[in-house]
């Protein structure tokens, strides 16, 4: 390779934004280690300043840095701000979120990613390969013996507290032998480069490691960014160790190559939940949460709604305490009951097995190096930083000396047994503050464990330029950890997945963290030796393959669809009611005295306003007030806003099942609507053509959604639950409406006539095939009998009976039963059902068609009824909890 | 003596149960000073599956599986044990030393008992329980003295009372309204030698009541029972645990006394339930618990389960 630097120059162009210039004058701050130009950094250049040239002394930048801005190197500032924002709604339409765990009703934070990435070049990336996979191996033969003979225990070579003091140390599975043989299938490790350029290891995720699914994302935005760089710089490629991983799980697994491997996760309010739905979709396993698994003679089962399918392996993102209510924590609701007892039967394979927690302790970290002498009879390639177990007095006296320039870290995680604390610059501390922590070392020292501090190496960052102050962009050095992922390939073996998770600093803090405002990046791992191409990361489930395969559809998954399937209805319903309202109140034609009490009987029977507002009739602009109001707001009132959020909700939990466009449209005819209720709530007013729009827009996206619905799903018995509830809902509404426009008198009425025909959707076929009559006989027929008119009362019933005869056979109530609690639009008869007799309950001289009447209502129950019934065939499972006993 | 154990635990389900899944400790333990003579676990609806197996403290661990709807569970443990005992041995090691021995110094020999320092799910670390542990400990006092010490002053300090805590009541809560249950005190003299750097474990088991005087004993008045052990490094491994019951102000070698029987030991109550489940439906449950034990006169043995 040629040294673009030496050999041609790049051109100054003497324009202050040119993104060469821009990365020459940043710089990393004194005493890190300056990834850009691959040296300790000394400058003392405040961050971002501009410069005419390279800082006297600033070395230039490394070959890889070098062609990675050559590749840009006509960007400006504006167009990096561009990529940047890319990025960013990238990030945004694909619903990439990382929620701030207990926030339940908050809303997610989007992840974060920056624009560059952090290059690691081809040595350096192979000193960390080999001294993780090392380290992997040690730490799968701890764990063979922790769960075993114990013997390091017993020669105190590992101290007795560290594992038998430590929450993560699994009695319950001392004996256990793992089903496959091996322990640790994934493990992370985070690393630091310190101010030598060397990487060293800061600590260990072993129990259930997230990053594998955002680290994906990553690189697919990053590398679409910039993929000149990409190709030039040789970047090794991820998918072929995605693909290992699972291969290795299969093979693991009891079943072999034919295993059922299921994704457990705690559900859509974990903070990672974006990253469980990914990776169950990218690597094709089930997503599952706790309650859609069932233990039965010890084995592990799926729900679904057909009938039980056995699971052969779990990938758990679930915390090893939450797994199993019966011998770990008993108020879990996360977890399988008697999964530690299928464990033991060796009837699972676990990635990880549980009870590795314990190695997670930065206290292990000083006990490796003699550990790894003893037990493989080597010497650790990859050091970690010094680290001091309190709980050894030798070790603590001298620790306690070293406090301002380490790290203090909890040597347990917070549970019952210990407290915790969040870890603590000892360099920050007052000398007050710092004797106060000596004497709690001292009287616990058990619990403490102090890391020697190391600056880490800083990374060029795009700090995009800010829209409020006018700060141009520029280039700024961050603070970063590297986190690198081993995964098992075979039986004892592992490799380490070549790229990895970044993890980037705000522009104080030293130590990052997600749930602390960090950021993150691409890792690009390079090599000397052939990129492998074949390999492409597209998303594998592509809508046709999807068809391909028949998926298992869980109790739980098609609890939500059909949900999805109502809500969405409800919403198209909603917003299409409130606009005939808001147009009738508004427009030329003055509303009939009829059609006004329809009016008003239909928004407070649809809940856009509460009971106790005003009526139509007597207070019109208050009543309009009130439904403006409530749109987009989701308390009190179940309007719009509520029934998009509930929808959101719905949808989030079926998230693997639902490609990114129609996410994305979710997400954001939400926030439209969540924005424009802001908006009213500010200013306090809104006029009702400003909410006819909002709602014109919103029932668009709507119609969108409903496409994405009945054209992009595999229509599985999960789809086919999700349109039996979206029918269902129509078919209520719609009988609904019709009885009310003949009780209230509304459809006789030119307004009410017309209101009537909107709210049907039906309007251009009734002028199509009957002009400008208004014949009452002649709408029921197209809106009750016809069965063209996917409107119709006709229509519905029959799509409901169709879908619910094709859902699955054995299940408990044959669908047959169900289908035909739904009457036969086949027997309906437009002669019978226009039959009048005088109206005696409302005292007019109008007609009443009794028989129509009788049918609406039987359309309502019918309807109510089979949504209840199926709640019970389908969802009993998730609807009832586990309760724990105990007795003393 | 030889002692007949009936131990009966009864729930009520409506509406009934369509899984459960159970775990029970009710097998008495094979000590020194107790030798099961005849055990049997009798189960009703009876279980799809039934799983025994040793736990890591060597207590038998009976996991069992209900697959069918139920509306009632039974539970019925009968046990006989043959069961005898010793007063104290004289041990000096002082409490400070054996804080000392269970200290972690790479080299050091490694003791078995260190795991009963930690703290444990009912037992954590508070700052109370060292406080109210203190008066025990005064410098050089023998671990043995201390302990007795610390069992006698709860035994003073302490009121019984059978329905002032829950079963999930935390320790600390039980020593600051000075009331509790046998599994409280349990826990919170555990609590107070560990946080002096003493191992103690807990202790689950029965304990032979006598009626009143003039009265016939009643079946099913009895309660299981809980105490707690305690570890002496200067004796050898066999005669290291010694038992104190601080409800009753009953110690002794191995167990308080010959009418104790013990069922299982662990870290605290979490790790020896006597039957714990987790059911799916039955709403409501009420649940009745019956424990007899009686002196066995060696008529109408149960014969030897084959467990």
């Amino acid at each position: 390779m040629t040294n673009n630097a030496d050999s041609n120059p790049l051109p100054l162009y003497g324009n202050q934004f040119g993104v060469q210039e821009m990365v020459r004058t940043s710089s990393a701050t004194a005493g890190h280690f300056d990834e850009l130009r691959g040296v300790l950094s000394s400058s003392s250049n405040p961050v971002g300043t501009p410069s005419a040239s390279d800082a006297p002394g600033n070395p230039r930048l490394t070959e890889a840095w070098e062609r990675f801005f050559a590749s840009i190197e006509s960007d400006s500032a504006a167009q990096l701000d561009q990529r940047a924002i890319n990025i960013e709604r990238q990030i945004h339409d694909n619903g990439i979120t990382y929620n701030v765990y207990a926030d339940e009703a908050g809303p997610q934070r989007p992840w974060s990613l920056d624009l560059f990435p952090l290059i690691v070049e081809a040595a350096h990336w192979q000193r960390i390969e080999q001294g993780v996979l090392q380290r992997m191996r040690l730490l799968e033969a701890i764990m063979a013996d922790v769960y075993g003979s114990q013997t390091l225990i017993e020669k105190a070579w590992l101290p007795q507290a560290l594992v038998q003091a430590h929450p993560g140390y699994l009695r319950a599975l001392h004996g256990a032998k793992p089903a496959g043989g091996t322990y640790l299938h994934i493990a992370a490790f985070d690393l630091a480069r310190g101010p030598d350029g060397n990487w060293w290891v800061v600590g260990q995720r072993c129990q259930a490691p997230s990053g594998l699914g955002y680290l994906l994302e990553n690189r697919l935005s990053i590398s679409a960014q910039f993929p000149q760089a990409f190709q030039d710089l040789r970047v090794q490629r991820l998918a072929r160790t995605y693909r290992a991983l699972v291969e290795s799980l299969k093979n693991h697994s009891p079943a072999g190559q034919n295993a059922h491997l299921v994704l457990l996760t705690p559900g859509p309010y974990n903070e990672t939940y974006f990253e469980h739905a990914y990776l169950a979709q990218y690597l094709g396993l089930t997503l599952a949460e706790g309650s859609d698994l069932i233990v039965r003679d010890e084995h592990l089962y799926l729900r679904t709604l057909k009938e039980l399918v056995p699971v052969h392996g779990l990938l758990k993102r679930v915390d090893d305490q939450y797994l199993d209510p019966l011998e770990l924590m008993s108020d879990s609701t996360l977890g399988v009951a008697g999964l530690l007892q299928v464990i033991r039967a060796g009837n699972v394979l676990m990635a990880n097995m549980p009870g590795s927690a314990f190695l997670e302790s930065p206290a292990l970290l000083g006990f490796m190096p003699a550990l790894s002498r003893h037990l493989l009879g080597e010497e650790l390639k990859l050091p970690a930083l010094a680290t001091w177990w309190c709980g050894e007095r030798s070790a603590m006296e001298h620790a306690l000396l070293q406090m301002p320039q380490s790290v203090i870290k909890p040597t347990y995680p917070g549970s019952t047994m210990h407290q915790s604390f969040g870890a603590v610059l000892g360099n920050r501390l007052m000398p007050d503050a710092v004797d106060q922590w000596a004497g709690r070392i001292s009287r616990q020292n058990e619990q403490y464990t102090l890391q020697a501090y190391m600056p880490l190496s800083q990374l060029p960052t795009w700090q995009r330029t800010d829209p409020r102050t006018s700060n141009s962009g520029q280039v700024a050095s961050r603070s970063t950890l590297l986190r690198v992922f081993v995964v098992s390939d075979g039986q004892g073996s592992w490799r380490v997945l070549p790229g990895g998770l970044a993890r980037l600093a705000g522009s104080t803090d030293e130590i990052s963290s997600m749930q602390r405002g960090g950021s993150s990046a691409d890792v690009w791992a390079l090599t000397d030796g052939a990129v492998d191409n074949s390999t492409l990361l597209q998303p594998p489930l592509t809508p046709a393959a999807l068809a391909q395969r028949k998926r298992l559809v869980t109790s739980r998954a098609a609890e939500n669809l059909f949900w999805l399937g109502r809500y969405s209805e409800r919403t198209e319903n909603i917003i299409r009611l409130a606009r005939l309202i808001l147009d009738n109140l508004t427009g030329d034609e003055p509303a009939s005295v009829t059609l006004i009490a329809w009016m008003g009987q239909m928004a407070v029977g649809n809940a856009l306003v509460l009971p106790d507002v005003p009526s139509l009739a007597q207070a019109r602009r208050v009543f309009e007030r009130a439904l403006i109001s409530s749109l987009g707001s989701s308390d009190g009132a179940t309007s719009v806003g509520y029934h998009l959020r509930a929808l959101k909700m719905a949808a989030s939990a079926v998230r693997d099942r639902l490609s990114q466009d129609h996410w994305r449209l979710i997400v954001r005819t939400e926030e439209e609507v969540s924005a424009f209720h802001q908006t009213y709530s500010q200013t306090g007013d809104f006029s009702s053509l400003q909410a006819l729009r909002m709602l014109k827009d919103t029932g668009d996206h709507m119609a969108a959604i409903g496409g994405a619905q009945a054209d992009r799903m595999t229509r599985d018995d999960g789809w086919r639950l999700m349109s039996i509830g979206k029918h269902l809902e129509r078919l209520i509404f719609l009988a609904s409406s019709l009885a009310r426009g003949l009780q209230t008198g509304s459809v006789r009425s030119p307004t009410g006539f017309a209101a009537m025909l909107d709210l049907f959707d039906s309007s251009i076929t009734f002028h199509a095939q009957y002009q400008q009559s208004r014949d009452l006989v002649a709408m029921i027929n197209l809106l009750v009998i016809d069965r063209d008119n996917p409107h119709s009362l006709a229509w519905v019933a029959q799509t409901v009976r169709g879908r619910l005869a094709k859902l699955s056979d054995d299940a408990p109530i044959t669908p047959s039963s169900l289908s035909q609690r739904v009457s036969d639009p086949a027997q309906w008869n437009l002669e019978f059902l226009c039959q009048t007799q005088p109206d005696l309950n409302a005292g007019t001289n109008t007609d009443y068609f009794y028989n129509l009447h009788e049918l609406l209502q039987h359309c309502m129950h019918a309807a109510q009824a089979v949504a209840q019934d199926i709640s019970l065939t389908y969802f009993t499972h998730s609807g009832t909890a586990n309760q724990s006993l105990g007795s003393r | 003596m030889r002692l007949r154990v009936v131990h009966e635990t009864r729930y009520h389900y409506a509406p009934s149960v369509d899984v459960a899944q159970h775990i029970a400790f009710l097998q008495p333990l094979n000590t020194i000073r107790q030798q099961l003579v005849s055990y049997v676990i009798e189960i009703s609806p009876q279980p799809e599956q039934k799983r025994l197996m040793a736990d890591v403290f060597g207590n038998t661990r009976c996991y069992f599986s209900l697959q069918t709807p139920h509306s009632v569970l039974q539970v019925t443990a009968r046990s006989v044990v043959e069961t005898s005992s010793y007063p104290l041995p004289t041990s000096s090691i002082t409490w400070e030393q054996t804080r000392e021995r269970f200290r972690y110094q790479s080299g050091t020999v490694y003791q078995a008992a260190g795991e009963f320092v930690f703290a444990s799910p009912h037992v954590p670390r508070h700052a109370e329980f060292a406080d109210y542990a203190r008066p025990s400990f005064g410098p050089g006092i023998s671990a043995m003295a201390a302990a007795k010490d610390l069992m006698q002053r709860m035994y003073r300090d302490f009121t019984y009372a059978s329905k002032s805590t829950e079963i999930d009541t935390p320790a600390v809560e039980a020593l600051r309204q000075r009331k509790g249950v046998c599994q409280d005190f349990a826990h919170i003299m555990i609590a107070c030698l560990r946080s002096m750097g003493v191992p103690a474990r807990y202790v689950s088991g029965y304990l032979l009541t006598l009626p009143p005087p003039g009265m016939v004993k009643l079946r099913g008045s009895d309660a299981s029972h809980a105490w707690v052990a305690v570890y002496l490094p200067d004796m050898p491994p066999d005669l290291a645990w010694c038992d104190f019951d601080p409800t009753n102000n009953r110690c002794g070698l191995h167990s308080p006394g010959e009418d104790y029987v013990t069922l299982a030991t662990g870290r605290d109550f979490a790790d020896v339930s006597p039957l714990r489940g987790v059911i799916h439906g039955g709403a409501d449950h009420t649940l009745t618990v019956a424990v007899t034990v009686e002196q066995d006169d060696g008529s109408s043995l149960t014969p030897l389960s084959r467990f």
